[in-house]
């Protein structure tokens, strides 16, 4: 029998039944519109999840997750290992670009209005996406293991606290105990590299096997006048548009990450005074000011709790969103659009408040 | 397949036997992971510290010690004897420090302040510091939780 390439592809394709995949991606076919720029940051997140997995695997090599090495062996990857402190420095700013894009690719749904009917669970497995993520650079901050990293763990496992009944539950497993400890960092590395890649793949898959369900949403105009959108074939029209961009973004995230290196702060001490200057990253900061600004009690309750609260029925609001704006797809929805425009005013002048 | 007279098909009868069995077997195991995952470690009831270490203080003076994991505040009152806090600020955690010059103590995180006897005053804190009872016994100085008591 004559094995050659093409032989072993097609037995290769037959075994693995991957024609009708392949028939799919060169059917596929996206919309060309006004809009249609926004279709490239859901690929730009991927390139950037990318990017953390292949740098996050590296650093794993030799970060140890103790009280006494957690420190020390990140100074070893930044000073003695080939390139270590550009490898940490991408994964540290490509966290930020990739957060940064979610977030983007998060308000462009909301103003086009794309999570209605029939885009819901696609609309609230992205926001469980976005969620997972940020909690992902909340554990990531912790490992360093320096005293700014320690506080700023120390205050935002404390807050679930502020929840009767619960909280408390919340904070001593997130902890591993009543305190931040050595025990704590070992338990945020392994949510950090075991328990949330399993959780951001699996909702990954449901969300984007339902954007390939529903197909790419269109503007409300052409959906009220029922017109057919012009369109270009996935495969390999808009995958080579993709890597342009992906070209791009690699080149500013190399740069910005040789100019602009992660620091390191000596190791943390459990018993020093919190430092000056303790912050969250820059995704946090709106969330931090705003706990900021509550008085210490405001009648029976603290500040806290209210606050706490009020930022939950902030997060249900927008998880929900597709059943609070449920209008059909073909009407407007100015009021959702201004609420946004509220929302980002807000997080944007709290995030530059809490700098001051 | 069901038998005269009776409720339930053979196949409805086994599978709720054995759904069942497996449902039991895991609620069977929730108990030990949840016991397993949740903190082994807990605040401690009382530490001991070397009396010597302390005794030198001049009154109104503070000093750090570690209580369990976190900082514990010692300071000696006008009258030689010990008062002592939690240090940790009861807004969000954070470790506070002692500032002589101010007599006064301070949080970075949330710029938090308490007086001198741990009143919060200024800023985000919605208590006072925890208060921890101190007491000499012979060379040693005992700090407990309130209401521990003294070991027989």
């Amino acid at each position: 029998m004559k094995i050659d390439v093409k032989t072993f592809v097609a037995w290769f394709k037959d075994r693995l039944a991957l024609t009708p995949i392949l028939k799919y991606m060169t059917k596929k076919e996206v919309p060309q519109h006004e809009h249609s720029f926004w279709y490239y940051t859901g690929s730009s997140i991927l390139l950037f999840l990318f990017i953390q997995i292949i740098t996050g695997i590296m650093l794993a090599f030799y970060y140890r997750p103790t009280l006494e090495g957690a420190n020390a062996s990140i100074a070893r990857i930044m000073t003695e290992l080939p390139l270590g402190w550009l490898v940490r420095s991408i994964h540290s700013w490509s966290a930020t670009f990739m957060i940064a894009i979610v977030m983007v690719h998060m308000l462009a749904i909301m103003f086009t209005k794309s999570y209605r009917k029939p885009r819901e669970v696609t609309w609230m497995t992205g926001m469980m996406l976005l969620v997972v993520s940020m909690v992902f650079g909340f554990t990531g901050y912790l490992l360093p293991w320096d005293d700014l990293s320690l506080s700023a763990t120390k205050v935002g496992t404390n807050i679930p606290m502020a929840i009767p009944v619960v909280g408390k539950w919340v904070t001593q497993f997130l902890r591993g105990g009543d305190d931040v400890t050595g025990d704590t960092l070992t338990r945020f590395f392994l949510f950090h590299v075991c328990i949330l890649p399993l959780v951001i793949f699996a909702i990954l898959i449901v969300h984007i096997l339902l954007v390939q369900k529903e197909g790419m949403s269109v503007p409300l105009k052409d959906e009220i006048a029922k017109k057919k959108v012009p369109a270009l074939p996935f495969w390999p029209n808009f995958v080579l548009r993709e890597v342009i961009i992906w070209l791009v973004l690699l080149g500013t995230v190399l740069t910005v990450s040789l100019a602009f290196a992660p620091s390191l702060g000596p190791s943390a001490d459990l018993m020093a005074p919190a430092p000056e200057g303790v912050k969250p990253e820059w995704y946090f900061l709106f969330l931090f000011q705003t706990l900021k600004i509550f008085p210490a009690n405001m009648g029976p309750v603290t500040g806290e709790f209210v606050a706490v609260v009020l930022i939950m029925i902030g997060i249900m609001a927008v998880f929900f969103l597709p059943f609070l704006d449920n209008k059909p797809e073909t009407k407007k929805g100015k009021l959702v659009t201004y609420l946004c425009i509220l929302g980002v005013i807000y997080a944007i002048v709290f995030s530059i408040w809490s700098l001051q | 397949m069901r038998i005269n007279n009776s409720y339930f098909t053979r196949r409805k009868f086994l599978n709720s036997i054995l759904g069942g069995w497996l449902g039991a077997v895991v609620v069977s195991f929730i108990s030990p992971i949840v016991k397993f995952v949740w903190p082994p470690y807990k605040e401690p009831d009382e530490v001991k510290l070397a009396l010597a270490d302390y005794s030198s203080m001049p009154p109104g003076e503070v000093k750090n010690f570690p209580w369990g994991a976190k900082p514990g505040l010692l300071k000696k009152a006008a009258d030689g004897t010990f008062i002592a806090w939690v240090g940790v600020c009861t807004h969000l955690d954070c470790n506070v420090s002692w500032v002589p010059e101010k007599k006064q103590f301070y949080c970075a995180c949330h710029v938090g302040w308490y007086d001198e006897n741990g009143t919060n005053i200024i800023g985000p804190p919605p208590k006072p510091l925890r208060r921890l009872e101190a007491s000499v016994e012979g060379e040693d100085l005992f700090v407990r939780k309130p209401g521990a008591g003294a070991k027989a």
